[in-house]
């Protein structure tokens, strides 16, 4: 078997020097919110280690979640994938195709039984056999239990993998489903969003890599590191929310103040996510910071909670029908006014009769 | 008729009396309604905000009083609550029926049709009772019990996002979040709470009104002084 | 059948050997190619698979519209943005709302954008691969590649310390025997042609486009919030302008302009000095692998793009025009119009999906989509194992999109054929003298390569045109316009009872549509007839192929065991199947039942 490179050589080779690269597993462990005693550990991993392998599967998606991949800057994705871990199968970016591609599979099985770690974009489809997502011929939710059966562990990236996404929105004509609930058996890391932010996925997988082990997870399966905050906690709006500032129509003077933009739809409190705190695209902006709210995209069916833009919204059960709480809540509320003042009408009515009657016998 | 409850009841002489809210129930009942006016009207506004303000962020501080007066307020109403069912144990027997429906006694079922009759005006006459009539104990069942125990689990589930996670308030009540499919669902859920509990708020209030005028039991002074008074 | 013409003139011959490839990797989303090839190895017979069915559209049935773009804007992360911007005017257009010109200028930047990044990232990341030979490149001699490199463009990175840095960390990366994705592909095949020092060089540029790619998306980062997936609004963009007020710094600002102007430069900077050269420096060598023409020499279409006037959607403001050209002819250009139900229909035929009337093509409008998994008796397999599919029956999950009757190559290419015809000048001369520069003829545009140069020319087109539109929209701002939306009918109250709207335009991989249908002011139906499935399209009721089937047909394998080929002609499209495979019917319910089967 060849020799394998270990991290620290790979960086070295790239005219790393030793204090810079400490200095790389310094700011790693700051960034995802250790201790500098954490610096000397991811160091030690980094050197020691050969490279991980990754299985990357692409099931119904978009492919979103690779395009946010490639943003990292910290790590650069072309790093992560040259020096960090062994990209051993991803459709997206793969110079093989075919046989040759689905080959890789196996031989992956081969050299690393559970060893590897599987990565995996969208989700299957379960009506139809499967067959509204095929790969090689067969349903890719064949492929996906397979490469399952002899991975470490499962990344399960963005919405459509750790809760369903787009296509799982109703009616969900294809029955598209999450991965934990297809994939029973193995520990699977949810790193949601629609795509989730790119530091935020190289951040967890480089934890994992160096750390060999799993990212300390919340009780829905999302890394707390990035995942333990709502938007709204870290808004640089906040001042404006608390004050009771808010943009009341897009494009309006508190639109061009910066104002909380709660009104108008803003999802921030009821986002878990690091938006506001990491940003994208190199901690340049968010949604809330280009003044569109959050849409909530790294929540469980983000899709049927009801409007983008109303902080009240539908419940997000009720099949198809617009159902908001303030409307429901509303008309029941009323109907008991009405009905208890007919009530009591009636109830004066009835009594007065009633008088009446009592009176008449008496006489 | 035009007479209040209080000098009705004076009028015609009581023929028996029974002492049968002691004082804690009066008092939490009464700190009951009072959170639950300020929970709702603070909640209101959460959901739905008063028009902005002008100025600097740094000046006001109207959400953030809005939201700290409703916690208070949602303190005042849990901890009620966990004081309530405790005064639940040691209390009279009245004080017990907030808290379960007889279900498996012929004679409440029956009492419960009367009731269901009498209040459709079918029948003139409603059963008699003494602490809360059948209908009376299922509505405020449903109402306190229930309905306030969904809006303390959804309100501090709410309330645990803001101290974070590995809080009391997210050992004790996080679990609702994932449970209602989401922080989103949940706040959906904690307001629709909040209409159901006024719907039965004016319905608990005309029919302890009504009770007062109509039927030959006191109850809204029996709240106030503790007694129930039968005025025949 | 052995041999039979197909009504749009090819020939199609399924005699021989069966050459299947799936998945083809480096596109978006699931494709599958089956070919058979002659005893001279060369393509006789070509069908393409789409591999997966999401059903957007049946899930924005009764949503709100002013929520649409979302939902659409998720059919592509590759592509971001593109379907959220079309779902913008097409609801605009159904509820009459006019955007404001800034919105209309910052729309473009972000498109154009978009153009810019998904081009370069498409040569480099998801196409070079077909030509250059990265193994080839560890026996490159670092300083002829210098020579190479400072011959060619004035890039600053050129030394030969440089390549011989980026030869050692590849040479590294192959001898640790961990090659990750460039693992069992094609590497030392005959149909490589490049030398050792171009392959060092264009590898090299692999790397650097990575790192760079990130950057020319963070315009939408300013203006939209984050890349992929950036956020637009109904009525305008959401993100205010404020430049001298109070608050400024809480919305687009001077300094963020500022950044926007930088990323352009950079951007066209890159373009320019690196991807330019590289594709005339590539091409070059393969000038004589002239196949993949297709349809790109008969029938292509461009909808239009980057209107120049707000609100204006016709060849009058259309920076690139909309048109058709048919059988080749340059001197005739048809306008193409996406309310006239005889002009654009889909078809079924051959799609998992059945009609009413299963000949018959629907305009968009009418569309109906009921998902009809059925193989034919030919199929080799079983349902979830298909060994080789059999395309006299119902194949793919893309519909068969026409235009009057004709299947049509839409993209980059025909986006320049119909400028070109149209006698546009920034293309003619784009254009004109790249053929000048290596010695071709028109007719070379229409091959394989052709539409990588065409794409290639593009890319630096919309760098450059960034520039433009950036100062007029501050000159905008200048004259006192801070205006970014229009909220007069952001309340359904306002809205018609029940109207129709369309928004046309072209995604960098081709004509895009989406249709709406707003009723109660809910959506009632929403199609969108998207770029691959005009290219990558099933057979439709009268036997025409698509242009994916059409471009592989004529073209001889090295080797029918690695499909490189196929690979180069099927990359040169862009393939992208999320978009293209999504469909509605106008009651979403019924779909739920049909499906359980
Ligand atoms: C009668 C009982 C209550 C009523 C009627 C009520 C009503 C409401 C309403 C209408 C909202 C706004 C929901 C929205 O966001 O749209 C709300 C929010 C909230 N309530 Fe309650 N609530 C009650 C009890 C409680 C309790 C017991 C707690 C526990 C502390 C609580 C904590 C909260 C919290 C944390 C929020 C979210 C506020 C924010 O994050 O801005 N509520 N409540
Ligand atoms: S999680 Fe959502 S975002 Fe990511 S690939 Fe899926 S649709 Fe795209
Ligand atoms: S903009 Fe959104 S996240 Fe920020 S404070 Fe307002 S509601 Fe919260």
């Amino acid at each position: 078997m060849p020799t394998r490179d270990t991290f620290y050589e790979v960086m070295r080779r790239h005219g790393v020097t030793r204090r810079s690269f400490l200095k790389f597993c310094s700011l790693t462990a700051a960034g995802l919110g250790l201790g500098p005693e954490f610096a000397g550990k991811i160091a030690h991993a980094l050197e020691t280690k050969p490279r991980t392998p990754v299985i990357w599967l692409h099931g119904l998606e978009c492919t979103c979640c690779t395009e946010s991949f490639i943003r990292s800057g910290h790590p650069l994705a072309g790093d992560v994938v040259l020096s960090m871990i062994s990209l051993d199968y991803d459709d997206t970016l793969m110079a093989a195709a075919g046989h040759q591609a689905e080959e890789l599979l196996e031989q992956t099985i081969e050299k690393y039984d559970g060893q590897y770690i599987l990565a995996c974009e969208g989700n299957p489809p379960l009506n139809e056999d499967g067959m509204y997502c095929i790969q090689a011929g067969k349903p890719y939710v064949e492929k996906l239990r397979h490469m399952a059966d002899h991975c470490k562990a499962i990344v399960a990236w963005g919405s459509c993998a750790s809760w369903g996404c787009v296509q799982a929105a109703r009616p969900n004509p294809t029955r598209a489903t999450p991965i934990h609930k297809v994939i029973l058996d193995k520990p699977i890391v949810k790193v949601p969003g629609c795509p989730p932010i790119a530091e935020v996925m190289t951040g967890v997988l480089t934890y994992m890599i160096a750390f060999d082990e799993l990212p300390e997870l919340d009780r829905q399966g999302r890394p707390k590191m990035f995942y333990s905050q709502r938007l709204h906690d870290k808004c640089y709006r906040r001042p404006h929310f608390d004050a009771g500032q808010f943009v009341e129509h897009f494009d309006d003077e508190g639109a061009r103040k910066g104002y909380c933009l709660y009104k108008v739809g803003c999802k921030g409190p009821t986002t878990y996510n690091a938006c506001s705190t990491v940003e994208w695209n190199g901690g340049l902006s968010w949604p809330v910071k280009s003044g569109h709210g959050c849409l909530g995209c790294a929540e469980d069916n983000f899709w049927d909670k009801g409007s983008f833009y109303s902080a009240v919204t539908d419940f997000g059960v009720m099949g198809g029908a617009e159902a908001t709480a303030d409307k429901v809540g509303g008309i029941l509320a009323g109907a008991a006014a009405i009905g208890v003042a007919a009530h009591a009408a009636a109830s004066v009515v009835s009594h007065m009769t009633r008088g009446k009657a009592q009176e008449t016998s008496h006489d | 008729m035009q007479s209040t409850p209080m000098s009705n009841a004076e009028m015609r002489a009581p023929r028996k009396a029974l002492y049968v809210f002691e004082a804690p129930v009066r008092i939490w009942h009464w700190l009951h309604a009072l959170s639950i006016i300020v929970l709702a009207a603070t909640g209101y506004l959460i959901a739905n905000p008063l028009p902005s303000i002008g100025g600097e962020a740094s000046q006001h501080f109207m959400m953030g009083n809005l939201r700290m007066i409703h916690f208070i307020a949602g303190y005042v109403f849990g901890i009620g609550f966990l004081v309530r069912i405790y005064w639940g144990i040691v209390g009279n027997k009245y004080s017990r029926e907030l808290f379960y429906l007889p279900i498996w006694r012929k004679s409440w079922w029956k009492d419960l049709w009367g009731e269901i009759l009498f209040y459709s005006f079918i029948r003139r006459e409603a059963p008699p009772s003494v602490a809360h009539n059948a209908l009376a104990q299922a509505a405020i069942w449903f109402f306190n019990t229930v309905l306030g125990l969904f809006l303390i689990f959804t309100g501090f589930a709410l309330y645990s996002e803001g101290l974070g996670l590995e809080s009391w308030a997210d050992t004790w009540f996080g679990w609702v979040i994932p449970l209602l499919g989401g922080s989103q669902s949940v706040r959906m859920w904690h307001l629709f709470g909040m209409w159901l509990i006024l719907f039965f708020a004016i319905i608990h209030i005309y029919m302890a009104v009504r009770a007062d005028v109509m039927t030959r039991q006191t109850s809204v002074s029996a709240i106030i002084s503790g007694w129930r008074h039968y005025r025949d | 059948m052995t041999e039979i013409v197909t009504p749009n003139g090819f020939t199609l011959d399924d005699a021989g050997q069966r050459v299947v490839v799936d998945p083809i990797c480096r596109i978006e989303g699931h494709l599958r190619i089956e070919v058979n090839v002659d005893d001279d190895n060369i393509i006789r017979n070509a069908v393409s698979t789409g591999n997966m069915w999401r059903g957007l559209e049946v899930i924005l049935k009764g949503r709100d519209p002013r929520d649409a773009w979302a939902f659409t804007e998720r059919i592509c992360g590759v592509c971001t943005g593109v379907h959220a911007l079309l779902s913008c005017r097409a609801v605009e257009d159904a509820l009459a709302i006019e955007i404001p010109k800034n919105a209309n200028s910052i729309r473009n930047l972000m498109m154009l954008a978009q153009y810019t990044q998904d081009h370069l990232v498409h040569f480099y990341h998801l196409h070079a691969l077909d030509w250059v030979d990265v193994v080839s490149a560890l026996s490159a001699d670092p300083r002829a590649t210098s020579e190479l490199q400072q011959s060619i463009s004035n890039w600053p990175k050129s030394s030969p310390g440089y390549f011989r840095d980026v030869q050692n960390k590849i040479k590294r990366f192959v001898e640790s025997g961990q090659l990750g994705p460039f693992a069992n592909a094609y590497w030392g095949s005959p149909a490589y042609k490049l030398p050792p020092e171009a392959n060092l060089m264009a590898v090299t540029h692999y790397l650097e486009a990575l790192d760079f790619q990130k950057e020319i998306v963070k315009i939408h980062t300013i203006f939209g919030g984050r890349n992929p997936h950036p956020n637009w609004l109904v009525g305008g963009m959401p993100c205010s302008i404020n430049v001298n007020e109070t608050g400024a710094t809480g919305a687009i600002n001077m300094a963020w302009l500022n950044q926007v102007s930088d990323i352009i430069n950079a951007s066209i900077d890159f373009i320019d000095q690196v991807y330019i050269p590289d594709l005339k420096a590539i091409a070059s060598f393969y000038t004589d692998w002239t196949f993949g023409g297709g349809l790109s020499g008969k029938n292509v279409m461009s909808y239009g793009e980057f209107p120049a006037l707000a609100n204006n959607y016709t060849n009058e403001s259309w920076m690139l025009p909309n048109g058709a050209i048919l059988n080749g002819d340059l001197s005739t250009v048809y306008d193409v119009d996406p309310r006239d139900p005889e002009q654009i229909q889909e078809f079924v035929t051959h799609s998992w999906y059945s009609y009413p009337n299963p000949d018959q093509g629907l305009h968009p409008w009418d569309g109906v989509t009921v998902p009809n998994f059925e193989l034919g008796p030919n199929l080799k397999g079983t349902k979830t194992n298909i060994e080789a599919i059999d395309e006299q029956a119902k194949y793919s999950w893309l519909k068969a999109p026409r235009w009057r009757g004709n299947a049509m190559e839409v993209g980059p290419l025909a986006r320049f054929l119909v400028a070109y015809a149209r006698g546009h000048e920034e293309v003619k001369e784009l254009v004109d003298s790249t053929l000048t520069d290596l010695g071709l003829p028109i007719t070379a545009l229409f091959s394989t390569l052709g539409r990588t140069a065409a794409r290639g020319l593009e890319c630096s087109w919309s760098a450059h045109k960034m520039r433009g539109v950036f100062d007029d929209m501050m000159a905008n701002i200048k004259a006192g316009d801070v205006s970014t939306a229009n909220m007069e009918k952001w309340e359904p109250a306002t809205w018609p009872k029940d109207t129709k709207g369309v928004g046309i335009g072209e995604a960098p991989r081709g004509a895009l549509g989406h249709w709406v249908h707003i009723k109660d002011t809910k959506l009632e139906n929403y199609q969108a007839v998207v770029p691959t499935t005009w290219n990558a399209s099933p057979r439709d009721s009268q036997g025409n192929i698509g242009a994916y089937e059409a471009a592989l047909l004529g073209t001889p394998m090295a080797d029918p065991a690695q499909p490189l080929e196929i690979l180069r002609t099927i990359h040169s499209f862009d393939p992208c199947l999320a978009c293209a495979s999504h469909v509605m019917s106008p009651d979403g319910q019924e779909l739920a039942v049909v499906k359980i089967r």
